[in-house]
């Protein structure tokens, strides 16, 4: 019995029924009665209830009684019934195109684009673009010169949620004339300064879609230049914002390198923001700074570097190391840096130290000799494979500077089988010739403890044969060892963070959608949209990752002089080029 | 290629503190999506949740089985969270669910398990008027009130905390005239209009005292009492120092360009008129209170943390409620704490803390101190292969950072102020007021 004029019993009613509705379809339709002729009620709020409860029912036999009502509540004089009404067509066509479209409802809601209530219009644009998502191909509908001045009307004086579909809309429209661009453009961008992020952010995603329609260069310069402070507002939101704006920021800059960098402060990390918004932050940090503002990064990063994360941590000491090998001027400081990190002689700290340290050497050649030592200080805390690979590495490279390396490298070599770690075996083997090759007289027993032991027995095949390949150089041909070993490597290039260029626009023109901020098309994730557009879902695409800074530094550039020696090991490409 | 939402865009806003059992929920698309959130997304989510170290480290946006999103948002006790099976923006949605929680509480005041259960038919029905099919509608509470009653016994409170009348007639009005915050007819004995500036200092300061990075950002807030349909002008005095400001929507976005002031047709009641963000370069760093630290360490186990707090630049006026709190590390005991001023208190519920509070600190005082004073439980001898290293790798044993927390009643650190504030279209007397106010924000000091 649904007879009641309490309006809130009866929605509660009509909750129960939508519920209802998906467990007992057939029963439903015995409530019909009551919903026509409450579309026929006095109060529009009712009117509009019964609408969208008929609606919501997605029952297939009510949608017969729901056409009459409907065509009347489209055109009904309230707004509130229209607007519900209109987003009611999107329920109908979801359940049957045919009726939507034989009873003219698609015709309607284009017609309600020219409502006069904005609601109403903002209403009838998300439901038009939902039916372009539901009949693929099929282009129900497409934003024309004519609508826009009617949108662009309505956008200023609607809810936030409706200037968001139709930021939507026009961010994918394509403007006929350049002069229509700019209008658009200027026309919207007070939008930037809405409390919503949402709203904020759909504006800055129409206006980098159409940079490529606007070609005044004053005008250019002066949409990115508004864009920067929402943006800025945007990080003093809730953590969860942040993370959204950061990501999206992210993508920003790989457009526009310059936009942020003057506002590097702002990114820099509170010890209390989560971990998620702190990884995004190290990531904007090292793409915004400039050579002028490597200083107080060098020494925010040293900051972090000291917290409790160790993945945090680890970043951060990556991302000194980025610095280093980007700008040369700061090359100095951020070594200085690192050798104090080095003396916090914490664990984990060390290992990443070390590591980075490598990248930087290789990157300056020669130019931080005299650091080494106290780097040898702290060679018993080095116990991570790739740690130990990077030490052993430089070991050999700077053999002439280190007083005591024999004893260093000796007892290296005495556990050389028990290092479980390839790299590690094939950095002894390395280092141990360098270190013969510059010091003939002090390492003639080493050189020989070390090719002994690999050749006979590692079980390792690499690393035995390039001990082999050593050997043979060594005793045929001392120079051309020097020659192998000794050469001068190709510098460090910093590996691009950078997303690939088609994937980078594909995510511009989805800015602040779940795609920009999973960094993945969203015909990879999203259920319905690749299987209409018959996209194999573990396509290639799926990961151009994001920075994973790992060996980041170094693998550019690599397989110079490998005189003839190839081992299939990606991993450590430096050890490529060590010869 | 891309829409905005669609049906079952957010299947389902479940909000529970253990999301295997929802405490609600409600589902904007067919039956087989509805199956697929219920059953498998929302324990898959469940699972990454507690996959996290802790609650907070979990992503936001997370990719989730059955190529659905789960974005959720964490506020208090609860986690509401946002389904998505189809290409939204993801702030959409982030801030549908923002909006959700502050209807929520302005509905029911505070939120927990237990008053949502208790309002569970309004819960329900402010869940369908604020999304329909799965796009949002509306958030803005002074539309809802139009159409879904106020629960009775909350209508005292609200009344009193928000200082609205509500309005006597039960049966709730449909309010779509081109001004929606503010419905026909409203009377008000006595008309007033107070505005609020409250700007907040988000800063962290190195030990040294030396700024590490400032921002000062600010809210006008408003409440409301007039009579009819008032049109408001309100003139600051500096408003190009206004970075970035968004207004609510009831601001003329025109007229602020045109000419720097702020027209608008004000909704009844409390409302954020503006929020704004000084330019950096505009503005001088300016900290209401001088705050240094001195670490040292006696031994491996045994720290010393000197904190002291001076007034700095507030304009003359008193620092007050100064609260500083420091996290120490989990291992800390026999902690003790000596201060000059104010009064500490030593916490231990899950990290060891302590708090120093300050009534007041006014320019003509001498500064406060606070010693800490704390043992490091000797490193489990389980070290890996390196003796002297810290073991477990990353547990820092000593404290990194300290929040702050302060207020300056009536004053602006940027110096924002307003000129004028004018009544057009209504001519009664109307009684104006204005405050300012500067906070703290997110306010740190480093060690």
């Amino acid at each position: 019995n649904m007879h009641t004029d309490d309006l809130e019993i009866k929605k509660l009613i009509y909750l129960y029924l939508i519920n209802y509705a998906k467990t007992q379809p057939d029963l439903v339709i015995l409530a019909v009665n009551t919903f026509v002729k409450d579309a026929e009620d006095t109060n529009p709020l009712i009117r509009a209830l019964a609408i969208r409860t008929m609606g919501c029912l997605h029952v297939q036999e009510v949608l017969d009684h729901l056409s009459d009502p409907l065509r009347k509540c489209l055109k009904d004089p309230s707004p509130y019934v229209r607007k519900t009404a209109v987003m009611c067509v999107a329920k109908v066509y979801d359940l049957s195109p045919t009726t939507a479209e034989e009873n003219g409802f698609v015709e309607d809601v284009r017609r309600a684009l020219s409502d006069s209530n904005p609601m109403v219009i903002s209403n009838a644009v998300t439901v038009l673009t939902e039916i372009n998502e539901m009949a693929p191909g099929q282009n129900v509908w497409r934003l024309d010169a004519k609508s826009v001045p009617t949108l662009l009307a309505a956008v200023n004086e609607c809810v936030e949620w409706g200037q968001i579909a139709i930021l939507e809309a026009l961010a994918d429209y394509t403007p006929k004339t350049e002069k229509e661009a700019e209008s658009i453009c200027e026309r919207l961008l007070p939008r930037l300064q809405h409390a919503n992020g949402s709203v904020v952010l759909t504006t800055v995603r129409l206006l980098l879609n159409y940079e490529k329609y606007v070609h005044r260069a004053d005008l250019l310069s002066q949409f990115t230049k508004k864009m920067v402070p929402p943006l800025i507002t945007l990080l003093s939101s809730e953590p969860e914002i942040q993370y959204v704006a950061l990501r999206n920021i992210n993508i920003i800059l790989q457009r526009h390198p310059k936009l942020l960098s003057k506002e590097i402060r702002v990114f820099f990390c509170k010890y209390n923001d989560p971990i998620y918004v702190k990884y995004e932050k190290l990531d904007v940090l090292v793409r915004i700074c400039s050579e002028r503002n490597t200083e107080p990064l060098l020494n925010e990063l040293k900051e972090y570097a000291r917290e409790v994360d160790v993945d945090f941590v680890r970043r951060a000491i990556q991302a000194i190391g980025r610095l280093a090998i980007r700008y040369e001027s700061s090359a100095d400081k951020a070594v200085k840096v690192l050798i104090e990190l080095l003396q916090l002689k914490v664990n984990s700290v060390v290992q990443d130290v070390v590591v980075v340290l490598r990248d930087v050497f290789r990157r300056y050649p020669r130019n931080f000799a005299d650091v080494v030592p106290t780097l040898c200080e702290h060679i018993d805390y080095v116990n991570e494979p790739d740690a130990k690979a990077a030490l052993i590495w430089i070991l050999g490279e700077y053999s002439e500077h280190i007083s005591n390396i024999s004893n260093l490298l000796g007892t290296c070599i005495e556990s050389f089988l028990e290092e479980e770690d390839e790299g590690v075996q094939l950095a002894l083997v390395n280092s141990a010739v360098k270190f013969f090759l510059k010091r003939p007289q002090q390492g003639q027993a080493l050189v020989l403890k070390a090719l002994q032991t690999a050749t006979e027995k590692c079980a390792n095949p690499d690393v035995r044969d390039r001990a082999y390949i050593y050997w043979r150089l060594l005793s045929a041909d001392p120079n051309a060892a020097r020659t192998v070993a000794l050469v001068e490597m190709p510098p460090v290039e910093l590996e691009s963070a950078n997303l690939s260029a088609p994937l980078l626009e594909e995510l511009v023109a989805e800015l602040g959608s779940v795609a920009s901020v999973l960094q993945k098309p969203s015909r990879l994730f999203v259920y319905k949209k690749a299987d209409k557009a018959g996209v194999p879902r573990d396509s290639e695409m799926a990961y151009t990752g994001l920075d994973d800074a790992e060996g980041g530094a170094v693998s550019a550039g690599d397989n110079g002089t490998t005189g003839g020696i190839d081992t299939s090991n990606e991993g450590e490409p430096e050890l490529l080029i060590s010869f | 290629m891309r829409q905005g939402t669609v049906l079952g865009l957010y299947c389902s806003a479940l909000i529970g503190e253990n999301l295997q059992t929802p405490i609600i929920q409600k589902h904007w698309c067919n039956d087989v999506s509805i199956q697929r959130a219920s059953l498998i997304v929302v324990p898959a989510f469940a699972k990454y949740l507690r996959s996290v170290p802790s609650l907070h480290e979990a992503e936001p946006v997370w990719s989730a089985p059955q190529d659905t999103v789960c974005i959720h948002i964490q506020r208090g006790e609860l986690v509401y969270l946002g389904i998505v099976s189809q290409e939204v923006p993801a702030l959409e949605v982030l801030e549908l669910l923002e909006g959700v929680v502050l209807a929520l509480v302005e509905y029911i005041g505070h939120l927990s398990e237990l008053t949502i259960k208790e309002n569970f038919a309004t819960v329900y029905q402010l869940l369908s008027e604020m999304v329909d099919s799965g796009s949002a509608v509306t958030t803005d509470t002074s539309v809802l009130r139009g159409l879904v009653p106020v629960p009775s016994l909350v209508d005292r409170v609200i009344e009193n905390v928000s200082g609205i009348g509500i309005r006597t007639e039960k049966r709730p009005d449909v309010n779509t005239s081109s001004t929606p915050w503010r419905s026909q007819g409203i009377r008000h004995t006595n008309n007033e209009f107070f505005v609020d500036i409250v700007e907040r200092i988000d800063a962290t300061v190195g030990a040294d005292g030396s700024v590490v990075s400032y921002d000062v950002s600010g809210d006008i807030s408003c409440k409301s009492r007039l009579t009819g349909m008032p049109e408001l002008l309100l003139v600051m005095n500096r408003a190009d120092a206004m970075d970035d400001v968004a207004f609510h929507p009831c601001v003329r976005t025109s007229k602020w360009h045109a000419e720097r002031v702020m027209g608008f047709v004000p909704p009844d009641g409390q409302f954020k008129l503006a929020s704004f963000h000084i330019a950096t370069d505009a503005a001088p760093r300016l900290l209401p209170l001088q705050l240094r630290a001195a670490v040292s360490r006696q031994s491996d186990q045994s720290h010393t943390i000197e904190i002291s707090a001076d007034a700095g630049q507030s304009g003359n006026k008193l620092v007050e409620k100064i609260q500083v709190r420091v996290p120490l590390p989990a291992q800390a005991y026999n902690i003790r704490v000596q201060c000059k001023a104010g009064t500490h208190a030593v916490s231990n519920v899950r990290l060891p803390q302590v708090e120093w509070s300050l009534k007041s600190l006014s320019p003509a005082d001498r500064g406060a101190r606070l010693t800490i004073q704390y043992q490091v439980r000797a490193p489990s001898a389980a070290g890996t292969g390196a003796p002297q290293l810290s073991p477990s790798p990353g547990s820092s044993q000593s404290a990194l950072a300290a929040f702050v927390d302060f207020e300056v009643a009536g004053y602006s650190v940027s110096s924002i102020k307003v000129d004028s504030l004018k009544m057009l279209v209504e001519s009664y007397k109307l009684f104006k007021g204005v405050r300012y106010v500067t906070k703290a924000g997110s306010f740190q000091l480093r060690f």
